[in-house]
């Protein structure tokens, strides 16, 4: 088919933008040392909070409990089984909250910026609500909710006469994870619309037109010219909720603190259950070192797939 | 007119879905004990009871203190720092730059728990615990990434023409900064400062293992604390979930319209 090509209409539509360049000359004449100053303040917190700590738990995890220099910890997180739950389930949440949020995100923003007149404001607010409160909060009341006996949920089941199949969401093995995964989506749809429709509203409408005249219509529109030109929103969106969902504490703590028998745990719930409730420190700067290097590659990852590199699908040419 | 249709449908939908368990936390906090546990949406029997025992409590008064004096100051310090680095990138070309930034923003790609151990020794030791600094100083780091990028993306976008026209004029690079700089990123600063406030005012993980002293806690931390004592009372339970909630909700509701056209003005490119 004679299909729009994204990546060309992209560049064309970046090296187009008329601006002004001239600051690159330009630097208010101020001397490098006066330049610093300005530096300072961002790069001592930044240091001390970001920077320090990423290398004091990187050296804290090569330390045995005795204090000598050895991988004994990262031996002793192998070997343990609770371990590779938590690592199982902090790719589950990855995966499962990410391509949920952008399977419900992406539609709902396209409806309300394509087919709908009034009110759209109204609605995207609406929706990113649920993003501004308390993850506290949202644990306790969703804990009520999924509640046996006087749950929201339980009494919709025995509504429909099948309250004797209701499932003790929390308290199961299998669901409980699933379970917390479904209130984080809750929690973060509301954001991935928010950013879809401000990726959309920057689409140029002219583009659309020409796609248009070109035959790009309907579903083929969205799929051929609508989500390549998003490409840099869902890279953003796909990181963001990649590291929202690998750092998700609080609803898990809150709603089954890792059981039933661990078997909630993530990587982020087993550092504070390892590292302040047994107090084994070193071990769980192991942990946090997995996590850390668990984030970079699945961002690395995502990357390569926005760039092309890992892409299954054949190339359209035009 | 089926199509537009349809589309209201499954937006008001989603809505709903989304309003759902604030309606229904709203609607338990305001249930007398008799319908308190009844597993449905709206129940009968509306009193105002609970929220009159629960502001009785005087911790709860605390909790909301500690957070309002947090979240203002992170966010100020936010602001302060990230537009001091934004401007040094920006502007006066520092060297190493690029550098900084670069590094500045792959720490956003740092998951908060994997920080945790060490930023709460390092406060342990500099004896940070139990105080509003110590959580001031990780909130606002953790938020200057996102901060120094948005400001730059807009600093950069300013043509530099009246910069240059005051420096001419002898102007410093401060007056620069507060008298022309500042007011044409405002739209940006706006957005920084409403993400930071909601992150901080929220934030969970570090206030649980830093303010272990109950007068210090924040206000995420009240539903732990009231868990207990209120287990089989949730409309009082609730009434305390409804008051930590609905402030965001009502201060987001106030500000999404500059929120929103701060996104929409690019300020989230990059």
């Amino acid at each position: 088919m004679a299909g729009v090509d994204a990546a060309t209409i992209e560049a064309t539509r970046r090296h187009g933008a008329p601006l002004a360049r001239g600051r690159r000359r330009f630097r208010v004449g101020a001397r490098p040392v006066e330049a610093w100053l300005y530096v300072v303040p961002a790069l001592l917190l930044f240091g001390a909070f970001e920077l320090y700590p990423i290398l004091a738990n990187i050296i804290a995890s090569f330390e045995s409990d005795q204090g000598h220099a050895s991988a004994v910890q990262y031996a002793a997180a192998a070997a343990d089984p609770v371990f590779w739950t938590a690592l199982r389930n902090s790719v589950l949440w990855v995966v499962v909250s990410t391509l949920l949020e952008i399977a419900i995100g992406f539609p709902l923003a396209l409806l309300i910026e394509f087919y709908i007149g009034r009110g759209r404001p109204l609605f995207r607010t609406i929706l990113f609500l649920p993003m501004v409160v308390t993850p506290s909060v949202i644990a306790l009341v969703f804990t009520t909710i999924y509640a046996p006996d006087y749950g929201l949920l339980s009494g919709l089941f025995s509504a429909l006469g099948l309250g004797d199949y209701f499932p003790a969401v929390l308290g199961s093995q299998d669901w409980a994870t699933l379970a917390v995964i479904v209130v984080n989506v809750w929690q973060w749809c509301g954001f991935f619309v928010l950013l879809y429709c401000v990726g959309l509203a920057q689409i140029d409408a002219d583009l659309l037109a020409a796609a248009a005249i070109d035959g790009a219509e309907g579903l083929a529109r969205i799929r051929h010219v609508i989500w390549p030109l998003l490409r840099s929103t869902h890279v953003s969106l796909l990181v963001i909720g990649t590291i929202q969902a690998l750092q998700q504490f609080p609803l898990i703590y809150l709603m089954t603190e890792g059981g039933p028998a661990d078997s909630t745990q993530t990587l982020a719930t087993l550092i504070f259950k390892t590292g302040f409730d047994e107090n084994r420190m070193s071990y769980a700067s192991a942990v946090a070192v997995v996590l850390f290097v668990l984030a970079l590659v699945l961002v690395g990852l995502e990357y390569a797939l926005a760039s092309g590199r890992l892409s299954f699908r054949r190339r359209q040419h035009g | 007119m089926a199509k537009s249709g349809i589309a209201y449908g499954v937006v008001i939908l989603a809505c709903l879905i989304s309003l759902l368990p604030t309606i229904y936390m709203v609607d338990i906090s305001l249930r007398d004990s008799v319908d308190s546990f009844s597993p449905v949406l709206i129940a009968g029997h509306h009193t105002l009871d609970n929220y009159a025992a629960v502001l009785a409590h005087g911790e709860f008064a605390g909790f909301f203190v500690n957070s309002l004096v947090i979240a203002i100051g992170t966010v100020i310090l936010t602001l302060l720092c990230s537009m001091a680095l934004a401007y040094a990138i920006s502007r006066l070309k520092v060297p190493g730059g690029p550098v900084i930034l670069l590094v500045v923003m792959s720490a956003m790609l740092l998951p908060l728990a994997s920080l945790l151990i060490p930023i709460t020794v390092l406060l342990r030791n500099l004896h940070l615990t139990n105080s509003w600094a110590g959580l001031i100083g990780p909130d606002t780091a953790l938020g200057i990434a996102f901060g120094t990028v948005v400001i730059k993306g807009t600093m950069d976008d300013i043509p530099v023409a009246l910069e240059e026209a005051a420096w001419l004029d002898g102007a410093g690079s401060l007056t620069i900064l507060t008298r022309i700089v500042t007011p044409l990123v405002r739209p940006s600063l706006l957005v920084v400062a409403i993400w930071q406030f909601l992150f901080s005012w929220n934030e969970f993980f570090l206030a649980l293992v830093i303010m272990t002293r109950d007068d210090m806690k924040t206000l995420p931390l009240a539903p732990l604390f009231f868990e207990g004592p209120y287990m089989a009372d949730p409309g009082k339970l609730f009434a305390i979930l409804t008051l930590i909630g609905v402030a965001p909700m009502v201060i987001y509701a106030v500000l999404q319209r500059w929120f929103v056209s701060g996104l929409m003005a690019g300020a989230m490119k990059g």
